[in-house]
């Protein structure tokens, strides 16, 4: 048990070095998040005074998907840098190593936990400049990082099953358009009330309008709301379905 | 040089892949201790499926294989910690440097750090790489990747080193420098496997070889025996008389080479 722990730190250790490896591949997954963000809670900021909208200014209500827009990107990267391993034939190396193979899994999502928490703290930091205020306080912040870090692992899985699956990189590093209709096809732009119907119903059934809620009502409300029991069971839910579908594709792969 | 024990023991290997292509048919052959043991063939002839059985990255469809006595179906984790494998293609994680996939690999073979950083400055020397040994591997020539590769592949001194066409693609200088490693590794103890179709390395290195010819053992032999018995001048000539090299089935068995393009 002591090595399986001990592989587990060391291939983690190695993965999240490629996270800033090189620094300016994390540009492009921060500058998006960070542009949207403030090009929209100016341009969009009189949405709040339309009737049914929250008693909440835009930029307070759209502060949670600028912290998931980074999650989202971020957590694409674990697939492509698996991809290139298996690509290159370091992946084969790997599995030949005289460790716990589960490792090499369990490895690539730490990285992602990781990267998960830094993105969503120059993101935090950023927000927090620009006068975005956490109802829910440090604790809130807290359950924030908390939920998306579940959400990132889980997501990553889909980059992770693609490359395990397919082994081919162009196909992996196109995915990241999944993101838009996960993302767009939501809550995140307005509430639901205020959505045309087919949209309303759409985002009732993507998973990832439950978590998007969840830290929404974390940022905006108090610790009362059922938006945010119903964002960690959607993301617990999401982590252990995609985490054992990734298993049994990675099974396959080294069998 | 050999001790006479077996260390690589391989019965009726068969691996068929899907389509039924048949990379290997039914290869039996033995490889003693401290041998420098070479398998030759034409591109595609099943050289590069059968030592990937060998180090467990294919499964096989029947047969038995045996590495220092120990099946590999039963035990592979213990196989590992005894062999080392330099594959045809250079698999290096370009994000880190030399010294940090040393150590990373030290550390997954669970070495003590003494030992790592012992092995490290013996490693680097060995394959001259000291100079650039805190660069990217990115940043690497097709040689010093190769020279880094079987550096990797020896971290944690492996009873058998296993080598698929390791000086493919070399320039002269480069490969000279590799034969003379491998020699000094061979004389220190250690079982070799080489694939090549190189018939100056396989005649430089080898103290056994073996061609092999569309997924079968056509010969077997030192280079002395293989000219005796097909009567010929070279081990060019013999491989030519023993193989007779068709493109065609070349292309068919390539498919079959690399196991990561045709498992799912």
């Amino acid at each position: 048990m002591g090595t399986f722990f001990s592989d587990w730190y060391y291939l983690s250790i190695r993965n999240t070095k490629q996270i800033w490896r090189p620094l300016l591949a994390l540009i492009p997954s921060m500058f998006i998040p960070i542009f949207f963000f403030f090009v929209n809670s100016v341009s969009l900021s009189a949405f709040a005074k339309v009737p049914g909208f929250p008693n909440v200014s835009y930029k307070d209500f759209i502060a949670p998907v600028a912290l998931f827009t980074a999650i989202f990107f971020s957590a694409g990267n674990a697939g492509i840098e698996l991809v290139q391993d298996i690509a290159n034939g370091y992946f084969k190396k790997l599995i030949i190593l005289p460790i716990s193979k589960i490792t090499i899994l369990l490895s690539k999502l730490t990285e992602v936990a990781v990267q998960a928490v830094l993105q969503g703290a120059i993101v935090l930091v950023l927000l927090l400049a620009d006068g975005v205020h956490f109802n829910t306080g440090v604790l809130g912040i807290l359950a924030i990082f908390g939920l998306m870090v579940i959400f990132a692992m889980a997501w990553s899985c889909v980059g992770i099953i693609a490359a395990l699956r397919t082994k081919n990189a162009r196909l992996v590093q196109s995915m990241f358009v999944i993101v838009f209709p996960f993302l767009y096809l939501t809550t995140s732009q307005a509430p639901k009330q205020l959505l045309p119907p087919t949209f309303a119903t759409i985002a009732t059934y993507n998973p990832v309008t439950y978590i998007i809620e969840g830290v929404r009502a974390l940022v905006l409300y108090d610790w009362s709301s059922p938006a945010i029991w119903q964002g960690f069971l959607m993301a617990s839910c999401l982590f252990v379905v995609m985490v054992s579908l990734a298993l049994k594709s990675f099974q396959k792969a080294i069998s | 040089m050999t001790t006479g024990n077996t260390i690589i023991e391989v019965k009726d290997l068969v691996k068929t892949y899907p389509g039924d292509v048949r990379a290997v048919q039914g290869v039996t052959f033995n490889v003693k201790e401290a041998e420098f043991f070479g398998f030759l063939g034409p591109n595609g002839a099943g050289k590069t499926t059968t030592m990937n059985m060998l180090v467990n990255l294919v499964k096989k469809t029947s047969g038995s294989i045996h590495i220092d006595g120990i099946d590999l179906d039963k035990n592979p984790q213990e196989i590992y910690k005894r062999i080392g494998f330099a594959m045809q293609e250079v698999g290096l994680d370009e994000t880190a440097s030399a010294r940090e996939m040393l150590q990373l690999h030290g550390r997954l073979y669970h070495l003590p750090k003494q030992r790592i950083d012992e092995q490290i400055a013996k490693l680097l020397k060995l394959v001259e790489l000291e100079k650039v040994a805190d660069r990217y591997t990115a940043t690497y020539s097709g040689g010093m990747r190769r020279r880094f590769d079987l550096a990797l592949s020896l971290i944690h001194e492996p009873r058998i080193l296993f080598l698929d066409e390791p000086t493919q693609g070399l320039d002269p200088h480069a490969r000279q420098l590799i034969w003379g490693h491998l020699k000094e590794l061979n004389q220190a103890g250690m079982t070799i496997f080489l694939t090549t179709h190189f018939m100056e390395e396989a005649e430089t290195l080898c103290d056994r070889l073996a061609i092999m010819d569309r997924g079968k053992i056509v010969t077997e032999g030192t280079v002395q025996e293989l000219l005796a018995k097909h009567e010929a001048k070279t081990l060019e000539e013999v491989f030519l008389k023993t193989t007779g090299s068709n493109l065609g089935d070349e292309e068919v068995n390539l498919n079959a080479a690399d196991p990561y393009a045709r498992r799912n």
